[in-house]
């Protein structure tokens, strides 16, 4: 009979064993957090982007650059808009939900601190879905005082049901009109521009429509196109095409689109990259991932082309809102203003390729500047809150 | 010699009174946060309600669920009761070694290792850059319902496997003895001796299995197989709470029939003391062949995770500041939640599953049964519902680790109590009997006899606790403390900013801290009682 699991001898060598290797790892652990790797591997990714963060020069009447001025496409320097400097000072403590991930809010929350002493920012970091779930559900107990997210949708969604708090005019009027919430109850901080990602060496830019609807039919791109359905831009745009075109006519083109033979990726970071790499020709996919393409690899072939007027050609942004549960209003209004400051811009600008909203602020890469673009007029962006449409139209079809 | 131990309790005998309130209290406990979830789900009007569960594609995707748990928990006892019988029974080279591999697929959550397998096998995985320069175009599809029964399959194995080998280790061999003597061949013996003996534990092993696949959200949507979780969590994304809880109440629904199942498979446990010989089944020229099976499943859901995460931290970490950077205190808050909750479910467990082994009525079984009931909903709609419950009734423990902890417990309490439960079964109850006649109390009986006869079901159970809570993640991020990270939230959140090279050591930390426990849980589990 083998009792040996249980010999004081068998025990104690295992523990060692397993303590040794431990230890191990946490040696190496220890080693590499302060070791200073080179190059990084993203493949997918909600909003982040590369840069490298330490503590930069500061420029005249602004609070200075958060992180180097470094970026993939040049350095530049913090010009136009508003300074943080200039802003009503910040105190107390605030409770923020943030959809947008840790690498990119964390750095803006310190460089925040360390300009007002009497603040204490506590984040709380979760997927905007979840954290709309979590808001809905803990109601008028809730201790949060701002949400930043991600997508209009979810700033959309707690609209609706009444959570957020009107913000003062003077925060409104930092963007164009388009791009807060007609009654006021959330701000645009950065834009996306939905585009299409096509390979240089396969087409020119005159060759790609410039109608969305115009795609199903364009036999040129057969088998040779690449979408991310599961993604939540891509839905975005699809209930954009529900909203302007119509039901019916979005149906057409989903299935119109399978029968042209298009490849399906999980995200479109993918797609962007299997673009580049000449795996398909031609995608649909936010803006800034073809600049993170071409940020890691400067002779990709791939360029930007835009729809206009079109669902194609739709213009997201990501956002805040100021929370009716908040303890302090103003503290939570004019940390939303922070978010709008040239330096906050800048950032967003540099870090994550996407475009700023206020107006004196460029964005960054190879992009045309914002007045340029062609959204849709008639798209209010709170619509594309309405995102259980969209799944269910996409699941019948089979889509999702 | 073998003592048949009826444990029944006789009709009209009286239940232990302050066992009773206790067990059920717990129970109480764990089920009334989850009256949210008929709250919320009911708001659902009726004809919504109807046209939702009647939709072609609801019921195909619970369709899909269905295949999946039957197809993973079919594979998980085909493999987890030949390899607990080759480490046990047989005298296969280094048992000690082929139990340790065998188990530890355990420690890995199954989202990781879903994501593993994707890197690895997928598309554009490792695997087809490696065997591109030898021609090889195209590799099985890794998506869809075969890579989510493999992936499900190898990281939840070792919950039969576990509960098999312990049971095999209590065996009363000297039963095999007496059928090998009436000339039964070694398969008949496994047959009509072994298998009905084992039975109760595989069943206990595969309720776990069922129950982890029914309820897992990542697997299904990592390797896009439009399981039932799939679904809610599309609803959740789309903000739909009432529509995704009216679903989730259906996974409960399907858990009571699961657990009914499992009732009947389990049939009548035997408890007690048995007698040991020697035998072990000799293998012959199949000694090392043998070993080939606890290698290659070993391998194959050991190193593919691995194998990835390593190549992750060769890739090293990019300077991103102080946001990603991994800090030492998300071991000690990992740690130290993990073991608040093992210590918070061996205490709940404990009335539940003494009255559920030693005395056993309908009420009793339901206490029982009832634990499970948080084992099985999805761990984001466990986490709503107290988020719910912490709002409006118990604010200030909200956002505290104290909910947390309470969270665990409600989620993981069925482990400890399957186990304990185990382990009161087999306990000879003449023993605390004797204790009493020489005038020991009740309670004194208990500490001095009964706690260290059970010693290795507490800390089996606890240490599966720990495990579990350590890889845990959607209630989690819904009910920490705003700014405490435990390993799995910053694995989480290096890997959905896609900064994959931080989430290597962390995961690799992990996964040496769960094996730690795992070490404990083997160790334990088939303590014998002679």
């Amino acid at each position: 009979m083998s009792d040996d699991d249980a010999t004081p001898a068998g025990r104690s060598r295992r523990r060692f064993l397993a303590a040794a290797g431990v230890a191990g790892i946490a040696g190496l652990a220890g080693c590499n957090a302060f070791g200073d790797g080179d190059g990084t591997q993203r493949s997918d990714g909600g909003d982040q982007g590369g840069g490298t963060e330490t503590a930069g020069g500061s420029d005249g009447g602004s609070a200075g650059q958060i992180g180097s001025g470094r970026s993939p496409f040049g350095d530049r320097q913090v010009s136009g808009g508003v300074s943080m400097t200039e802003m009503p000072d910040l105190s107390g403590e605030l409770t923020l939900y943030s959809g947008r991930g840790e690498a990119l809010v964390g750095e803006l929350i310190a460089f925040i601190e360390d300009l007002y002493p009497d603040l204490t920012v506590r984040p709380r970091y979760n997927s905007a879905a979840d954290l709309v779930n979590q808001l809905l559900t803990e109601g008028d107990a809730s201790p949060a005082d701002v949400f930043f997210s991600v997508n209009a949708g979810s700033l959309g969604a707690l609209a609706d049901e009444g959570l957020t708090r009107e913000l003062p005019s003077e925060v409104l009027e930092m963007v164009p009109d388009a791009f807060h919430d007609p009654d006021g109850q959330w701000v645009g901080t950065s834009g996306r521009a939905r585009t299409i990602p096509y390979n240089t060496n396969a087409y020119a830019e005159s060759e790609i429509p410039d109608d969305i609807m115009a795609f199903p039919e364009t036999e040129a791109f057969a088998d040779d196109v690449g979408w991310a359905p599961t993604y939540s831009s891509f839905q975005a745009f699809v209930t954009a095409m529900r909203v302007l075109e119509g039901e019916e006519a979005t149906r057409q083109w989903l299935t119109g689109m399978q029968d042209l033979g298009v490849s399906e990726y999980s995200d479109e970071f993918l797609v962007s990259q299997a673009v580049a790499d000449g795996e398909v020709s031609v995608g649909f996919a936010n803006h800034y991932y073809i600049q993170r393409v071409l940020a890691g690899r400067p002779n990709a072939p791939i360029a930007t082309a835009f729809t206009s007027g079109d669902a194609g050609a739709i213009f997201n942004v990501a956002g805040a809102a100021a929370l009716d549960t908040a303890e302090d209003p103003d503290l939570a209004a004019n940390f939303v203003r922070h978010l709008l400051s040239a330096e906050a811009q800048d950032y967003f600008a540099r870090t994550t390729f996407e475009y700023p909203l206020v107006p004196g602020v460029d964005p960054i890469g190879r992009l045309p500047p914002i007045d340029e673009l062609n959204p849709p007029e008639e798209l209010d962006l709170t619509q594309l809150s309405d995102l259980e449409g969209t799944i269910s139209l996409m699941r019948d079809v089979g889509v999702l | 010699m073998a003592t048949d131990q009826d444990q029944h309790t006789e009709p009209g005998t009286d239940l232990p009174v302050g066992t009773t309130v206790a067990s059920a209290a717990v129970a109480a406990a764990v089920v009334l946060p989850l009256l949210w979830l008929v709250r919320t789900g009911l708001t659902v009007g009726f004809d919504e309600a109807v046209a939702l569960l009647t939709r072609p594609t609801t019921v195909q995707v619970f369709v899909n669920s269905a295949a999946l748990v039957a197809a993973v928990t079919g594979l998980s006892v085909l493999l987890g009761v030949p390899l607990a019988y080759l480490t046990v029974r047989t005298d296969v080279p280094f048992p000690r070694l082929c139990t340790v591999a065998v188990s530890l697929p355990l420690v890995i959550p199954s989202y990781i290792g879903a994501f593993a397998f994707v890197s690895a096998f997928g598309p554009n995985g490792a695997l087809k850059r490696l065997l591109a320069p030898l021609g090889v175009e195209t590799l099985p599809e890794i998506y869809g319902f075969p890579g989510a029964v493999l992936v499900l399959t190898l990281y939840t194995y070792p919950y039969v496997y576990i509960t098999a080998r312990a049971s095999l280790l209590s065996f009363d061999t000297t039963l095999v003895d007496a059928a090998r003597t009436l000339r039964h061949s070694r398969w008949e013996t496994f047959r009509r001796v072994e298998v009905p003996q084992i039975r109760p534990a595989v069943a206990a092993g595969a309720l776990l299995v069922a129950l982890y696949t029914l309820s897992d959200f990542g697997t299904p949507a990592i390797m896009r197989f439009d399981a039932f979780t799939r679904v809610i969590y599309v609803e959740f994304n789309a903000f739909g709470r009432e529509t995704a809880t009216l679903l989730s109440l259906q996974l409960v629904a399907v858990t009571f029939l699961i657990l009914g199942l499992e009732s009947l498979v389990r049939g009548d446990e035997r408890g007690g003391a048995g007698g040991r010989s020697r035998d072990t089944v000799r293998l012959g020229r199949w000694r090392y062949p043998a070993l080939a099976l606890p290698a290659a499943v070993a391998a194959l859901a050991l190193v593919v995770p691995l194998g990835i995460l390593l190549t992750w931290f060769g890739q090293g970490a990019s300077d991103v500041g102080r946001s990603l950077a991994f800090r030492p205190e998300y071991v000690l808050n990992s740690v130290g939640v993990s073991a608040a909750a093992a210590l918070a479910a061996t205490v709940a467990a404990l009335p539940v599953a003494y009255l559920a082994a030693r005395h056993r009525t309908p009420l009793t079984a339901v206490f029982e049964r009832v634990t499970y009931v948080g084992y099985a909903v999805p761990g984001v709609v466990l986490g709503l519902a107290l988020v719910f419950f912490g709002t409006q009734y118990a604010t200030p423990v909200y956002q505290t680790i104290y909910l947390l902890v309470f969270a665990y417990v409600i989620r993981f309490l069925p482990q400890a109590v399957g186990s304990m439960r185990a382990s009161f079964l087999r306990v000879d109850p003449s023993l605390p009997e004797a204790a009493r006649t020489l005038g020991s109390s009740p309670p004194t009986a208990f500490r001095r006899v009964t706690l260290p006869l059970i010693a290795p079901g507490l800390f089996g159970g606890a240490a599966l606790v720990f495990l579990t809570t350590m890889k845990e993640l959607p209630a989690t991020l819904l009910l920490r403390p705003s700014g405490f990270k435990t390993l799995v939230v910053h694995i989480w959140s290096a890997y959905a900013s896609g900064y994959f090279g931080h989430a290597a050591v962390p995961a690799l930390i992990l996964l040496g801290v769960s094996a730690l426990s795992m070490l404990v849980i083997i160790s334990q589990e088939g303590y014998n009682v002679k």
